[in-house]
């Protein structure tokens, strides 16, 4: 009967037009205002690596000074100091670590005619290509003997790879950067995950693509400059040497484990170091170690604000303003249906068949509304996607997003349908029948 | 086919009951074509309706075709009117919307023929009615007397046992409703029983039999025909 009533419902459509293009405006403009709101804040907020979320995890330690801490107090600095990062290196903890800082400067192109031009990049270790499931287009990560001597290699970004080389397998070739060449190890893909979750601390966060990363030894032993914040609390010394040494917090860390249960050693072996460092005076604070998987990082870094939440919030507000609208609509537009019901009723349709009918109409409704609402969601994106590059990235529709305003405007449609479905089903037929 | 035994309907509001049926009793045999007539307001619909499980009694009893109908639930009830009653009604209720194919098809929807078979019977029920060439037309391309005949189609479609009729006449002129009656006299003859409200008293003396109605009772007055003089009737 499903079928008999869907092509019912579409028979409907044509029936009081005005009514039927009124309801579907009424429920595509409230979708089409949930849906790109949405799409947004599922953008910013979605998993961006949801096969390994929960195995990918930040630590954060408190090296602050006492002054201005109490007692209770949850750790306030959001990167690290080098002492710590060269300690969790080097701890074999987890199956895979990375250190990683933004870094800037001056690449060379090998051809002569190209000028030198300013591009930013990332300093992490080999570990980082595996642990966030960086896609190669030529060549590979750097060797861990490259990590370990500090080597002067880099892994190209695609855009970046095609502007200084063309099409052509740059891998062996040389670049210079920092004043020294560069041997290419690799390529990277089309990859640029928005938000950058991999590197949330020091803007850029729903920016494009790194042009390049070299290793992040190799980084600090050419006194590469942090591209990103600091926070220094205490006195340092003049100099790089002074900076590595210094308790400035300006370096991020991410564990892959091995499962999500081996957290809990990881948290373990956190929690003691952590008290060593206190045993040795560095940690002042009397704060735990924390350690937060990808999703848990990024609501502690609040990536998506409170007004991107509000603004959902008013959408879903206003499609129920347009479902109460449509409410109305679809009760006049049954209420010419009485007679129909009747007859429907005297020739033996229950009345669960007649609010089968009704409400797979409605259901009808709803899909043209989605049709609709789909449309006026992509202009409504592009016209917020005009608004800067960043937001851009944000307004894309993807195939969930699609799905959802289906789901969204048939389910909004049908729930907006059950008051008048449920008074259609109570047509006393006898009365019907003889008020013809 | 069709009992009531000491049936009552009664109408309540919070102010007034009204009966519109009080001892109500009939028997209406398989094959017979009864006319039901009484004066506005006697009872005539309500006992239509009640026959026609569109409406609850409120006492009695009433066997349709050997099923006590009392205390069913309304998949049942809409079971029982879809299988084994047709209706036609004085408007002719035809879905505008529907062409003239589908609005026979929609109660043979509801019994879950499959499509070869509700072909079929509409093609028969049409061709019985003198519009199968008109199937994909709609109501208002016929006139009134055509938009009858279609509803008959619709009410014969699925066989039923027991055709009810509420002034099928009614909203016709002469020349067409002649038509219809005689088109219910043939369907009559070719075996299914037949009930008819009608206010007109020339029809009713053409049935089998004449069911009066006053004050929500079966009055005493009873017609034969020759034709099935021999079944003992009694009302």
């Amino acid at each position: 009967m499903f079928g008999y009533y869907f092509k019912l419902g579409l028979r409907s459509l044509r029936r009081n037009p005005l009514l039927t293009a009124l309801m579907v405006l009424t429920l595509a403009v409230g979708v089409a205002a949930s849906v790109s709101t949405l799409t947004i804040l599922h953008m910013m907020s979605g998993d961006p690596i949801p096969e390994k979320s929960n195995r990918l995890l930040v630590p954060r330690f408190d090296n602050g000074p006492l002054d201005g801490w109490a007692p209770g107090d949850e750790p306030s600095d959001v990167q690290m100091s080098y002492p710590d990062v060269a300690n969790l290196l080097k701890s074999g903890q987890g199956e895979r670590r990375t250190a990683l800082f933004g870094i800037a400067g001056p690449l060379e192109p090998p051809r002569k005619d190209m000028p030198a031009f300013i591009s930013s990049g990332m300093a992490p270790t080999r570990d980082f290509f595996a642990m966030f499931d960086v896609p190669f287009l030529h060549g590979q990560a750097w060797t861990e003997a490259d990590d370990a001597r500090a080597a002067d290699v880099v892994v190209l970004g695609r855009a970046m790879a095609e502007q200084l080389f063309g099409d052509a397998d740059p891998v062996g070739k040389q670049v210079r950067l920092m004043g020294s060449p560069f041997t290419v190890a690799g390529v990277i893909d089309h990859w640029n995950p928005r938000p950058r979750y991999y590197k949330l601390v020091g803007g850029n966060t729903f920016g494009d693509a790194d042009d390049f990363f070299i290793p992040f030894a190799t980084a600090i032993r050419h006194e590469a400059d942090n591209n990103g914040g600091m926070n220094c609390s205490s006195k340092r010394e003049p100099g790089y040497a002074g900076l590595l040494a210094s308790e400035c917090t300006w370096l991020q860390f991410w564990f892959e484990t091995r499962s999500a249960t081996d957290r809990r050693d990881l948290q373990a072996w956190l929690d003691n170091y952590a008290g060593e460092q206190r045993k040795l005076g560095r940690f002042k604070r009397n704060v735990p170690a924390r350690l937060y998987d990808v999703m848990e990082w990024m609501e502690e870094l609040k990536i998506v604000d409170n007004d991107n939440k509000l603004s959902v919030w008013l959408a879903f507000g206003f499609l129920t303003l347009c479902l109460v609208n449509t409410i109305g609509l679809l009760l006049a537009k049954f209420s010419v249906r009485a007679s129909e019901i009747g007859v429907r009723r005297a020739l033996g349709a229950s009345r669960r068949e007649i609010f089968r009918q009704f409400l797979i109409e409605t259901g009808v409704v709803g899909l043209a509304g989605g049709v609709l609402g789909l449309v006026l969601s992509f202009g409504a994106l592009a016209l917020i996607g005009m608004q800067g590059k960043e937001v851009a990235a944000m307004a894309r529709m993807d195939w969930q997003m699609l799905t959802m305003t289906f789901v969204l405007s048939v389910a909004a449609a049908v729930l907006a349908g059950l008051l008048p479905t449920w008074r259609a089903c109570q047509v006393t037929p006898a009365i019907q029948l003889k008020s013809q | 086919m069709l009992r009531m035994t000491n049936l009552s309907k009664v109408y309540r509001t919070h102010m007034i009951e009204t009966h519109a049926l009080r001892g109500f009793e009939i028997d209406v045999r398989e094959g017979e074509f009864v006319t039901v007539t009484g004066p506005s307001g006697s009872g005539k619909t309500s006992f239509l309706n009640i026959a026609g499980l569109l409406e609850e009694f409120t006492a009695g009893d009433y066997i349709l075709d050997g099923v006590n109908v009392k205390g069913l639930d309304d998949n049942a009830r809409s079971r029982l009117r879809n299988e084994k009653l047709g209706f036609i009604f004085q408007g002719f209720n035809l879905i505008p919307d529907l062409s003239l194919f589908d609005n026979v098809d929609v109660p043979l929807r509801y019994r879950g023929f499959n499509a070869s078979e509700r072909k079929r019977r509409i093609d028969d029920a049409l061709t019985k009615v003198g519009l199968a060439s008109r199937m994909k037309h709609y109501p208002a391309e016929l006139s009134g007397g055509q938009q009858q005949r279609v509803a008959i189609a619709r009410a014969l479609a699925g066989s039923p046992k027991l055709l009810l009729a509420d002034e099928p006449t009614g909203n016709l002129d002469t020349q067409m409703a002649r038509g219809v009656m005689e088109l219910l006299e043939e369907i009559n003859a070719a075996g299914t029983t037949i009930l008819m409200v009608t206010h007109d008293p020339e029809l009713a003396v053409r049935t089998t039999r004449n069911v009066h109605i006053i004050d929500g009772q079966v009055s005493d007055l009873v017609r034969k025909t020759p034709s099935l003089a021999q079944t003992p009737v009694t009302a």
